[in-house]
């Protein structure tokens, strides 16, 4: 059943919307600090995989361990599960009526219950990691793209998650802002975070990943080291996207 | 390629106003309510502190009404030539009018105390119930969005003063309420009072929940989706995350509500509470002077839902945050 080393399996998930079958039986896992990139097609099923992870979509059947206790059963405690795993939003879903200091701080002081000290310290030392302390006290909107998703990065880190979730981190933001986010991400990497990334950002996939999986139609063509997919890949499907979004996600950011 | 081309980092997006400001921009607007309210304070104050349990008929009028009366009689004594006549005793109405208003402003001073406590208490605990069914509309279940709808459409389908005889005559809530300690005592509503406050309170949060229901739907699903990404539960989500934006977003709505109130409150008259519409009639009946007597309560009203209008501008200005609702907005 579950591997004793794995921080994170899927063993053999389905998950449909109606009719509409997104995850065609998805067998994988990632041992602690392992970065994954995963890739593929819009509508190949990439986000769902990673909602599926901290149960904001239910899966139909199969399971997911996390560290070797499956998170997908009824009695699975759902609000201790998210604590364990920290998302990262494509649209960065910062809370608007809260300043970027208040975004880091909700999660303290409500689920972990933090006093108010601790939890600003805590907020503080984590925008300090992304390099936004000096913008503790503005609200989302006066906010670029860029700080705003490291706000959200920063948010998602004060809980000191087991496995960080990024769901396209970097598709909303304008070129020049992309570099700031990737690099947040790179030090984490570095760091030994775990994280299961859903990016077309090439040039962080080849420095940082240890994995790629692409994706296609729900289920996982082809895994291996970026190396291995880059120059040999198995499969034409694989070779053939990668060459399509090297093309336009080349390595410029990284 | 993204809708954040449009943010600057960084920029100072603070609309948040002061008094001040509204002040030196409205001056003719602060020098009318200024010294309304001021002369309401000291008109409470005095009736309750200085000489209480004095009957309201018997008060004394705080300006004097005889310069007016005089002058009116002057005006009409002086001979002149027709159309000059015509005028001036156009003017001699005008005085006396004021010197009848003058008479009336005891009596409609306490009426708009009542006017006030109604339409606050009721719009705050309406508020209280509303939100429960707002939340209970938006993010229930089948259990709890029913319920809450029927009520809300059972509320808002019936007619406000069909609802208060219910609640007086057909119910008879006064025998339940008139035990209640304290009710009547001193300057606190008496029994026919709280029976019309819980009926503008229950038909309130009707209306509110409906004005919430739509703010929360105007607030972005992912802002639910980043609550509960961090472990809070739903109801947390809701309350911390959803709720203060949505009411915020709901003010506009919410300042609307408010002016309606201080208007249907005069419905209360007819379960024969002694608000600012009942003496206002109550005068009327008395003195056959009924345009006069409704024309001074029509102040009063304005006076009231103006400064209600102000008010919750103010407060709006003062909870906005960047980039979140209307005042919010760049």
């Amino acid at each position: 059943m579950s591997d004793a080393n794995a921080l994170l399996e899927f063993e053999d998930v389905h998950q449909s919307y109606g009719e509409e079958k997104v995850l065609r039986g998805i067998d994988f896992e990632m041992e602690r600090g392992d970065v994954e990139v995963v890739i593929g097609p819009s509508g190949s099923g990439k986000s769902t995989m990673l909602r599926c992870v901290n149960r904001l979509t239910e899966i139909d059947s199969g399971t997911i361990y996390l560290d070797g206790d499956p998170v997908t059963t009824p009695e699975t405690d759902v609000n201790a599960l998210r604590r364990r795993v920290g998302m990262v939003f494509q649209d960065f879903n910062l809370f608007a009526h809260r300043t970027a200091l208040g975004n880091v701080t909700l999660g303290l002081r409500e689920v972990l219950g933090h006093s108010k000290e601790e939890a600003r310290a805590e907020a503080m030392s984590q925008l300090e990691r992304v390099g936004l302390a000096n913008q503790a006290d503005s609200y989302p909107a006066e906010l670029s793209g860029g700080q705003k998703q490291r706000v959200g990065i920063a948010r998602a880190l004060a809980m000191d998650p087991e496995l960080m979730l990024f769901d396209e981190p970097t598709s909303a933001l304008d070129p020049e802002l992309i570099g700031e986010v990737l690099r947040v991400m790179r030090d984490l990497a570095d760091d030994g975070m775990t994280m299961l990334c859903v990016t077309h950002e090439m040039g962080f996939a080849q420095e940082a990943a240890s994995t790629i999986s692409f994706l296609d139609e729900g289920s996982v063509v082809e895994r291996g080291p970026p190396e291995q997919l880059f120059e040999a890949p198995e499969h034409e499907r694989t070779g053939e996207f990668l060459e399509r979004l090297t093309s336009l996600h080349g390595g410029q950011h990284g | 390629m993204s809708a954040e081309t449009a943010d600057e980092p960084g920029g100072s997006a603070t609309t948040r106003g002061t008094v001040g400001v509204e002040l030196s921009r409205r001056p003719l607007f602060y020098a009318v309510l200024g010294p309304f309210w001021a002369w309401l304070v000291v008109r409470w104050v005095y009736d309750w502190v200085v000489v209480p349990g004095t009957n309201v008929t018997s008060r004394e009028t705080f300006f004097p009404t005889q310069p007016f009366v005089s002058a009116g009689e002057v005006l009409r004594e002086t001979a002149a030539p027709p159309p000059l006549a015509g005028l001036l005793d156009w003017f001699a109405g005008g005085l006396d009018f004021i010197a009848f208003g003058i008479e009336a402003l005891p009596q409609l001073a306490a009426g708009a105390w009542v006017t006030i406590v109604l339409t606050v208490v009721s719009i705050l605990a309406g508020l209280v119930l509303a939100v429960p069914l707002s939340v209970a509309r938006v993010y229930g279940n089948r259990v709890t969005r029913y319920p809450a709808l029927a009520a809300t459409e059972l509320i808002r389908g019936t007619p406000l003063l069909a609802q208060l005889f219910v609640l007086y005559f057909g119910l008879g809530l006064t025998q339940y309420v008139r035990v209640i300690p304290g009710v009547g005592v001193g300057v606190l509503p008496d029994t026919a009072v709280m029976v019309a406050l819980i009926g503008f309170t229950i038909n309130s949060a009707a209306y509110q929940s409906e004005y919430i229901r739509s703010a929360l739907l105007s607030v972005d699903s992912g802002q639910l989706t980043a609550g509960r990404a961090i472990g809070l539960s739903k109801v947390e989500a809701i309350r911390h995350v959803v709720l203060p934006q949505g009411l915020r977003f709901a003010i506009p709505g919410w300042s609307n509500e408010l002016v309606y109130l201080i208007k249907y409150s005069s419905l209360a008259s007819f379960i024969t509470v002694r608000e600012l519409f009942f003496r206002a009639e109550a005068i009327g009946n008395d003195t056959y002077l009924y345009v006069q007597i409704y024309t001074v309560a029509a102040l009063f009203y304005i006076a009231l839902v103006v400064s209600a209008s102000a008010f919750m501008s103010y407060v709006e200005d003062r909870v906005a945050i960047p980039g979140l609702g209307t005042k919010g907005r760049r």
